[in-house]
């Protein structure tokens, strides 16, 4: 699975350890997860999807070794 | 919310000084009785006599402090105790059982008697101390990753 994390951090402007505090998790599963060495919970990725304003579908997308 | 039956953050701390407590306790004691005291096992005929003698006493006292010390270390809350910690916890748990049924499968094969015994007692500490050391490595290796990506956090 992928993610737009990073790109969106940058649109946002925000730090991976201010994302960290909007969604009570540290920082280093912040970059474990834009680094895809991480996949987050379903509760996780709906609360990052929030922070951006955007759908879960918008920030993750499935990969082809996924599916 | 998740609960998940953790200590506090600064158990940690305690069960530190717990284990660093038992250390001069323990020389202390070698040096007032070098000839031990493993002669008088429980099990062996003498099991009544030794029962609550101050060497049981002193043998249950000082397990118990490294065992609650271990207990301590490897289950109290990181900092930020989110889901991946979680599962770098719960990986470490299974990595640490793997092991030490690996270890108790070996010694049952090439050990006898009072040997296999031996590894019995170790069986009281060594899963606790496996995950304690599993865990932390990975830890370790997660904030390294995140170090040196702090460039990162700027944008």
């Amino acid at each position: 699975m992928k993610n737009n994390i990073r790109i969106e951090r940058a649109i946002k402007e925000i730090t991976q350890a201010e994302l960290a505090d909007q969604v009570g998790v540290s920082r280093q599963t912040i970059n474990s997860i834009e680094s895809n060495k991480y996949i987050p919970s379903t509760l996780l990725a709906l609360k990052i999807a929030r922070v951006f304003g955007k759908s879960v579908e918008e920030i993750f997308q499935l990969e082809k070794n996924d599916l | 919310m998740r609960t998940n039956y953790l200590f506090p953050f600064y158990s940690r701390w305690l069960g530190i000084g717990l284990i660093l407590v038992h250390v001069p306790i323990k020389f202390w004691w070698d040096s007032r009785y070098p000839e031990g005291y493993s002669h008088m096992n429980p099990g062996t005929p003498e099991t009544n006599s030794f029962l609550f003698s101050p060497p049981h006493l002193f043998f249950i006292g000082t397990t118990l402090m490294v065992l609650i010390g271990l207990f301590l270390i490897a289950f109290s809350r990181e900092r930020v105790e989110d889901e991946q910690i979680t599962q770098l916890r719960l990986d470490s748990l299974r990595w640490a059982i793997y092991l030490n049924y690996a270890l108790l499968l070996f010694s049952l094969v090439f050990t006898h008697g009072g040997e296999s015994d031996h590894i019995l007692v170790l069986n009281i500490w060594l899963p606790l101390l496996f995950f304690i050391l599993r865990f932390q490595w990975v830890l370790y290796r997660l904030n390294r990753s995140a170090r040196s990506h702090d460039s990162d956090t700027t944008l």
